[in-house]
């Protein structure tokens, strides 16, 4: 465990303060998230999913439903499970999490013409549905949806994920 | 819910920005159709942007805090604060394990695969359901990488690296498997041009914390001498 928080504590912590911003309820996200990894270690299978991108993913739950409930909303979580983190999504996080992929993963993003960029950092990092940010943003739903999938895309290709066929 | 609205659905799908009734509808629908293959990608992708943020040096209470709550939980349950130690195992010589042919053939080419390109993504079976996967991609920092893919049906890690530089008659590279800090030498392997190298090893990566390499005498020393010029964590 001591091993696994000095691999990813500083990542795990990173998101979370940028998603809940400086207060108690940050560290709660990232406390909560190692604990939920640890509980669930013994399920936790190499093959297929990797330990980190179950924490970060976990992590970012965690703080998006604080952040929620915070601000008055239903959470949205949904049960986690490990298995669910298939081996494909367990290297793009292995790539980026490395500091010069951590720089890439903020660069891609930075990149991203506005109006894409902006949508996927209201869903990401504020955890807004994407009716909230065609409210937020007002614009049509319709555009919101095609922005998110533009940007993603974008994302994907900087990531050098291949696309299935 | 039809095949183009989920298309059109598939960003806000990846990163988890529908309202709970769409994303009941969404993964109805995923259930039963495989003609969206790329949604996955999309949600690699939207995984990615966990790195995004910058990263923060936590407070030094929280890592405190967070080894009492598990040594509290581990206490209650009676388990261990750390992984099972890895059975106590005597140095052997490595060796090409003995395989079935198909899943020799299955860990060839990957190895081939491997030494194509960075983002080559590796997942395949084979007839004989030998699946491979690949879990942990390796760097140095420097010139010099490589990636582990792991055959878990015949518990066979097979390693790729290049760029590793070329040694004297008298050394060669060790691989280590280490759990709660003892290293236990698991392979050898010497480099070809362009420092590559591929080597398989019979291992249960489950019970294993880091995989290193370092240099060493040519037929291996019993504890690493040197230091690793190759890790990861498993």
């Amino acid at each position: 465990m001591e091993l696994l928080y000095e691999r990813f504590g500083r990542l795990a912590f990173g998101l979370a303060y940028r998603i809940l911003g400086e207060s108690p309820s940050a560290e709660d996200a990232v406390q909560e998230a190692f604990l939920t990894v640890w509980r669930q270690a013994e399920r936790l299978d190499p093959a297929r999913g990797r330990v980190g991108s179950f924490l970060m993913t976990v992590v970012h739950h965690k703080a998006i439903d604080l952040l929620r409930s915070r601000h008055g909303q239903a959470a949205r979580s949904v049960p986690l499970d490990p298995a669910t983190i298939e081996a494909q999504e367990a290297d793009v996080l292995d790539r980026v999490a490395t500091s010069m992929g951590a720089a890439a993963a903020r660069e891609a993003l930075r990149s991203l013409p506005q109006e894409q960029r902006e949508p996927i950092e209201l869903a990401y990092f504020e955890g807004m549905t994407h009716v909230e940010i065609a409210e937020a943003l007002g614009v049509p739903l319709g555009t919101v949806k095609s922005r998110l999938r533009l940007g993603l895309e974008r994302m994907r290709s900087a990531f050098g994920i291949e696309r299935k066929t | 819910m039809n095949c183009a609205e989920i298309e059109e659905l598939a960003g806000a799908y990846a990163l988890r920005a529908l309202p709970e009734e769409t994303l009941r509808e969404v993964e109805n629908h995923l259930a039963d159709c495989t003609r969206h293959p790329d949604i996955a990608a999309l949600q690699a992708a939207a995984l990615g942007l966990a790195a995004a943020a910058d990263e923060k040096e936590p407070p030094p209470a929280l890592k405190a805090r967070l080894m009492d709550a598990v040594r509290r939980e581990a206490a209650a349950e009676g388990r261990a604060a750390a992984p099972a130690p890895l059975r106590p195992r005597g140095w052997s010589w490595p060796a090409w394990p003995r395989l079935r042919p198909y899943a020799l053939a299955a860990a060839l080419a990957l190895v081939a695969a491997g030494l194509l390109g960075w983002n080559v993504y590796l997942q395949t079976s084979d007839d004989g359901g030998g699946e491979a996967t690949l879990i942990r991609s390796l760097t140095d920092g420097g010139g010099a990488r490589g990636r582990i893919v792991y055959v878990r049906d015949e518990g066979l890690a097979v390693m790729t690296v290049e760029g590793l530089a070329s040694l004297p008659d008298d050394k060669a590279y060790q691989v280590w498997a280490i759990s709660e800090g003892r290293p236990t030498g698991i392979g050898l392997f010497d480099v070809a041009e362009g420092g590559r190298a591929s080597a398989a090893m019979q291992v249960d990566l489950t019970a294993v914390d880091v995989i290193a390499v370092t240099v060493e005498p040519a037929g291996g020393s019993p504890q690493p001498t040197t230091a690793p010029v190759l890790s990861t964590e498993i």
